[in-house]
């Protein structure tokens, strides 16, 4: 097991190297303009972001204990297109020091998470019955979001699909600056998790009688989890199913132990996501695909390969 | 006047209603360190709700439970896991994680670096004879070799007592037996162990036979305590005649009394 994750660390880093040198050739005097003020921040959010999905996925799914369990779960990316898409409906052409949008988003996602969260901590609730309660409150809140793009704009409806395709251009350093504290702490705190997620394995009760504080690991892994997550959509938009395959990935190639997973995610995911955005600015020359495109038509049919071969085995 | 601190489990007047309806009533017992203790009683009986009542996962409708006089839902997580350990019933364990990893997740209440975890959870092992497992997925486990490994987990958490609630149900006859030698030398270790059965033929096997007399058998009934009685009491067999409705007959085998269903009417 250890080549194997020895393999995938080098592989994953590779990625994260090369992926600024990947697109239009690097030629003449705008090069140097290219590689250090586009291509470099842009694949430094890239890594950021997917490292946060995938870790927080992976958080997810161990809390859950349920392979179904996205960073989307408990309503975090559907508060953050709402918020953002408020904006963008009633108050079109906005400015305010940060885009109006990324602040609009990031609240929305944490209004939203955080009524989910509150329903996770009073400890009453079953960990399915929060997951029911996350579902839930999407759809209600994707209801709404649909509502408000129905009394919209041509303009601001295009807009706001854009938007909700998931993109990692034009933010720059300055996303990147914004963003590294919150999505480090939030994998910091996450990762500080990993014990009580491991003795939770077989179930909350259990993980009880063990000693771990459940209701306090569900309020920390949630909360955590969203705020990176809320951060990362707000810069970023919905960039689609990160959070859920590349657990996945890691569990179905390096196994489950939490230990592994979760810090494995975060590293697949970073490279996961700077490979598809690579890839997104060269499949179509001289035309920037969302990356949100790349990553789920890339990762599905990766997944139902690994799962093919898992059950053969 | 201070009540005097009894050392160990103590419920008192411990009560348990969902909505309407009553699962336990006014159960007042104490388990001291290093007793080994049965619970029996009929199904629904409240056995497993009295388990998760101890263990602080149930608010009680009223009166309290302590661990050396300290109310268990009031203690930190890591000093009450010291305190109880617990087998459930049922553990489901979805992800394909080793066991050797599953049983070192146990430790959570030690602050220790993980070699030592890993050694602690190798000794576990060891201590329930299943050491061959470590590095197999715990999805791919026999029944038998599941509760083994569970069993290998309360060792690994080192708690000073143990609840098992139905350890050997579904294991086969000579699985139940090593189950229940294992569950004794656990006792003989200086653990209480507390074990719920629905087999009254296993409970003699909780004892080497020359500590019968030290076995409490506790019968519950509708929620409430019936009998406390020690397993070679005489009165043994009204008891469980009573408790079950059914009539019993005791044959010795080696010195150990076995309860047998009886034809006789019951008198």
């Amino acid at each position: 097991m250890s080549v194997k994750l020895l393999v995938v660390c080098l592989a994953s880093l590779l990625v994260l190297v090369a992926a600024p040198f990947v697109g239009a050739s690097l030629q003449g005097d705008d090069s140097r303009f290219i590689l250090l003020q586009l291509r470099l921040p842009r694949t430094l959010l890239g890594a950021l972001v997917g490292a946060t999905l995938g870790l927080t996925g992976a958080a997810y799914q161990a809390l859950f204990d349920n392979p179904l369990a996205t960073p989307s779960t408990v309503g975090t990316t559907a508060g953050a297109t709402l918020g953002a898409l408020a904006v963008l409906v009633l108050l079109p052409g906005s400015q305010m020091g940060l885009p109006a949008v990324t602040i609009a988003a990031f609240a929305g996602a944490l209004v939203v998470t955080f009524a989910i969260a509150a329903i996770a901590a009073s400890g009453r609730a079953s960990i399915n019955d929060v997951l029911l309660a996350g579902i839930a409150i999407t759809l209600a809140t994707g209801a709404v979001t649909t509502g408000l793009q129905f009394q919209a704009d041509m303009a601001a409806t295009f807009e706001a699909v854009r938007w909700s395709l998931g993109h990692l251009t034009q933010v720059g350093y300055r996303g990147v600056i914004m963003l590294a504290p919150v999505a480090g702490v939030c994998a910091l705190i996450l990762l500080l998790q990993v014990r009580a997620l491991e003795s939770m394995l077989g179930g909350e009760e259990r993980a009880h009688a063990q000693g771990v504080d459940v209701r306090h690991t569900r309020t920390i892994c949630l909360a955590f989890g969203a705020i990176g997550v809320g951060a990362c959509v707000a810069w970023c938009g919905p960039i689609a199913f990160v959070g859920l395959i590349v657990p996945h990935l890691v569990r179905l190639s390096l196994g489950s132990t939490r230990r592994v997973l979760l810090p494995m995610s975060a590293l697949v995911g970073s490279s996961f996501l700077v490979f598809c955005d690579a890839l997104a600015r060269c499949v179509v020359p001289g035309q920037d695909l969302p990356v949100g495109v790349v990553t789920a038509s890339l990762g599905a049919p990766l997944l139902v390969f690994l799962i093919a071969r898992r059950s053969r085995a | 006047m201070a009540e005097a601190v009894k050392p160990g489990l103590a419920m008192l007047g411990l009560g348990f209603r969902v909505a309407d309806r009553s699962i336990l009533s006014d159960i007042t017992l104490s388990i001291a360190r290093g007793e080994c203790v049965a619970v029996v009683g009929p199904n629904g009986a409240g056995k497993t709700t009295l388990f998760k009542a101890a263990l602080g996962l149930l608010r009680p409708s009223s009166g309290s439970v302590t661990w050396d006089g300290a109310d268990v839902r009031r203690m930190g997580g890591r000093e009450r896991a010291a305190a109880l350990a617990w087998l459930p019933q049922r553990t489901v364990v979805q992800e394909t994680v080793p066991v050797l990893e599953f049983v070192r997740a146990s430790r959570f209440r030690f602050s220790e670096g993980r070699a030592a975890a890993v050694d602690a959870a190798m000794a576990a092992l060891c201590a329930v004879s299943a050491e061959s497992l470590a590095q197999q997925p715990i999805t791919t486990l026999s029944g038998g070799e599941f509760q083994r490994v569970m069993m290998a987990t309360l060792v690994a958490q080192d708690a000073q007592t143990f609840l098992l609630d139905e350890p050997a149900n579904h294991l086969d006859p000579r699985r139940q037996l090593d189950f229940y030698s294992m569950i004794s030398r656990q006792w003989q270790q200086g653990r209480s162990v507390v074990c719920i059965s629905h087999d009254i033929n296993l409970l003699t096997h909780l004892s080497p036979l020359e500590r019968a007399s030290d076995v409490r058998v506790i019968g519950l009934d509708a929620g409430s305590l019936s009998f406390s009685l020690c397993l070679t009491d005489p009165s043994m067999k009204d008891a469980l005649e009573s408790l079950f409705s059914m009539a019993l007959r005791v044959v010795e085998v080696s010195g150990r009394p076995y309860f047998l269903p009886s034809d006789e009417a019951r008198t």
